[in-house]
């Protein structure tokens, strides 16, 4: 079920993964954890589909649809006990490879928890990982972590300093988690490939910038229209198989080509920008998301007035990914899904 | 422990099973394939059916038409009808859609520079550029016709009309029509409304980051080096260049390979003229200072309204840098051509300003 989702990235990734050649003697286990993300289930599919991949060992606290080389195991990485039993599973699996997309996708009410899932369960899995002595290692972060500054450049480059404001659960938990890779990469060998994906849209993905854009009139902070940059969902999915594939130790950001103003993807995806001067809106998104009306709380207003966009050169120059949609054609993709679900024409389950 | 060993072999046990099942999932794609080119065919029968009763129908329709009665969608809309539109929002927010992005294109350059509202604002600073400022341009030929350029200016008059005055300059007097892009220091863009318009008609936030792109991008790019020191400069200081930062376009150009045009504009600097500046206020603003000018607290926002002075820019003789990459960490290197390049442009102010017999009618 879970493979059934990614239909158009498996046909164009095939020849890229059998130019590439198996890089282990013996099998090739790859371990995903956090597979009921939406880049986990994805990915599940892609690998349990990749001829190249002897196993998949899915790790989540929710099975993941039935794939012919998947394993499921039931881990939940906030426990204490989760470090030894996923160094057991590894082990007895033989996967050398673990690719760690057990995040949030949206801020969540319930910060204790993402904290504990977030940056506790990644020290668990790292833990885990050097224990298993596993040779490379890939995680999911966001570009959203460089925070919005004004003066932040047009094009953030990787080696940015992560700015996001560190008040809010949601970034502050991920930057956490990146800081402790980075250290587990400086003592171990293993090849530690960070990816810093742009805000996701597509036709299939669900995240608070898709509640966000499906309102019928967004919030916009007035005198403000800062660039947006996207990253089709195929992209990203595509980005995470190829940093399998090939070995590219390092971080890098992935994100579509171009850039649009806010004002222009309201109007794209047919939605009336309401602009609010921005002292205003403040308490209003924070009463707003206390009663569970926003779709984010209001430590991401910066990001509706200044920019945060990644540059893409390293992605492509060092790992060989280029994006084959632009930011406009992911937001345009993702509009028309939306209007279908709009009129009740496309039922998701 | 022993839950790990035994879960491994239940998921064994239940692949097995299923690889015996996959010969018929084979056959139900086979099905499946059948099924779908059944269905191209009947599509393909309705699509050939379709065009031929298209054909058929309007004919009969038209012929009425054309001879006497209307056809019935062809009424005049009645008031009802109107009103019915009126009521609806969707009638609203498509005004409101189409009113949004009359002015705009739909899609903006790296750096969020958006010819169509770049069309719709130039009337305003060819105005500002012919009539108010009537500027006098000389030595515009020094500028090449392609290829990356840099543009070295300084800096002034309190609001900075300098930059969008040398764009419209290149665009108006120079034979390539070039674009320019001018760096804007960091606080345009905390504001609301400025920001967002200079990067619309062409401004980019000040950083190495963002010129070496620009300038790999072979643009014809503007810097005022002395940056918020400039703009800030008292009235006693006027014409006196500050310091240049800390060489930071010197060693950009070494690094790029891109010749440096030093440019004098005069006029400027009278615009609002500063008398004081008043740092203390300024700070939880988010300002760089406060000013004081002869009619800026005086007559409120209207007193920033720029004096109508006469403006003269000049392009100088540029200056190629032609030593390699390496050069750009020799900080005396750099030093030494910050310094050149500061002086041009202060003896080209200093040329204008003695022929100039006039702050208005130059």
């Amino acid at each position: 079920m879970g493979t059934g989702k990614s239909p158009k990235g498996s046909t164009k990734l095939e020849p890229r993964a059998e130019r590439s050649p198996a890089p282990s003697r013996d099998a090739r286990v790859v371990a995903v954890t956090g597979t009921s993300s939406f880049i986990g289930q994805n990915l599940l599919g892609l690998l349990d589909e990749d001829p190249s991949i002897d196993r998949v060992v899915a790790i989540d606290v929710k099975a993941p649809g039935a794939g012919k080389k998947t394993r499921f195991y039931e881990v939940d990485l906030t426990q204490p006990a989760a470090e030894a039993r996923l160094a057991e599973i590894l082990a007895a699996e033989h996967a050398r490879t673990i690719v760690h997309l057990a995040f949030h996708s949206s801020p969540s009410h319930a910060t204790a928890y993402a904290h504990e899932l977030e940056s506790v369960g990644t020290m668990h899995l790292l833990v885990a990982a050097r224990q298993a002595r596993v040779r490379k290692l890939v995680m999911g972060s966001l570009t959203l972590l460089y925070g919005a500054h004004p003066s932040n450049p047009n094009f953030i480059a990787e080696h940015h300093p992560l700015r996001a404001p560190k008040h809010e659960p949601f970034f502050a938990d991920k930057i956490e988690a990146e800081a402790e890779l980075g250290r587990f990469a400086e003592r171990s060998e293993a090849i530690v490939t960070v990816l810093r994906t742009a805000p996701i849209l597509g036709p299939t993905v669900k995240s608070f910038l898709t509640r966000y854009l499906s309102r019928r009139v967004m919030m916009t902070m007035m005198g403000f229209d800062p660039l947006l940059q996207f990253v089709h969902e195929i992209d990203a999915i595509a980005a995470f198989k190829l940093a399998v594939d090939r070995d590219v130790p390092g971080t890098f950001n992935v994100c579509g080509d171009g850039v649009l103003p806010l004002s222009t993807v309201a109007k794209l995806a047919g939605r009336v920008a309401f602009p609010i001067p921005h002292p205003i809106a403040e308490p209003i998104t924070s009463l707003a998301w206390m009663a569970q009306l926003a779709p984010v709380p209001s430590t991401f207003l910066p990001y509706l007035r200044f920019l945060c966009v990644a540059d893409g050169a390293r992605a492509r120059d060092v790992m060989g990914f280029r994006a084959a949609h632009t930011t406009r054609e992911a937001l345009t993709d993702f509009v028309g899904a939306q209007r279908l679900r709009d009129v009740k024409l496309l039922q998701e389950t | 422990m022993m839950e790990d060993k035994r879960k491994p072999k239940r998921t064994k046990a239940t692949a097995k099973p299923r690889k015996k099942r996959a010969p018929r999932v084979v056959k139900q794609e086979a099905d499946v394939a059948t099924e779908l080119r059944e269905l191209e065919h009947r599509l393909d029968a309705l699509i050939e059916s379709t065009p031929a009763s298209h054909a058929v129908l309007p004919e009969p329709e038209l012929s009425p038409s054309a001879q006497a009665s209307p056809p019935p969608t062809a009424d005049p809309p009645t008031v009802f009808d109107t009103a019915r539109e009126l009521l609806s929002t969707d009638f609203y927010l498509r005004r409101w859609g189409q009113a949004a992005m009359r002015n705009r294109s739909e899609e903006v350059d790296d750096f969020g520079y958006d010819p169509t509202y770049d069309a719709r604002a130039r009337p305003l600073f060819d105005f500002l550029y012919t009539r108010y400022f009537r500027v006098e341009c000389r030595g515009v030929s020094n500028i090449p016709n392609e290829g990356r350029c840099m543009l070295v200016a300084n800096h002034s008059g309190t609001i900075p009309f300098d930059g969008p005055m040398l764009k419209t300059a290149v665009k108006r007097e120079h034979p390539g029509k070039r674009d320019v892009r001018w760096l804007a220091e960091d606080f345009v863009f905390h504001f609301p409304f400025v920001g967002s318009f200079e990067s619309r008609i062409g401004a980019v936030r000040a950083c190495q980051e963002n010129a070496e792109r620009l300038l790999r991008q072979e643009t014809l790019l503007a810097v005022f080096p002395e940056g918020i020191k400039g703009i800030g400069k008292l009235y006693k200081e006027r014409y006196k260049l500050q310091r240049f930062g800390r060489g930071g376009f010197v060693r950009l150009a070494l690094r790029t390979r891109t010749p440096i045009v030093p440019v004098a504009i005069v006029g400027a600097e009278e615009t609002n003229p500063m008398l004081l500046r008043l740092e203390a206020i300024a700070k939880p603003l988010g300002l760089p200072y406060v000013p004081i000018t002869p009619t800026f607290p005086l007559l409120g926002p209207l007193g920033l309204v720029p004096a109508p002075t006469k403006w003269k820019i000049t392009f100088g003789e540029p200056i190629f840098m032609h030593d390699g990459a390496e050069s750009e960490t020799d900080e005396l290197l750099v030093a030494r051509l910050s310094e050149r390049v500061r002086s041009a442009i202060q003896e080209l102010l200093d040329t204008s300003v003695r022929e100039r017999k006039s702050v208005i009618f130059g």
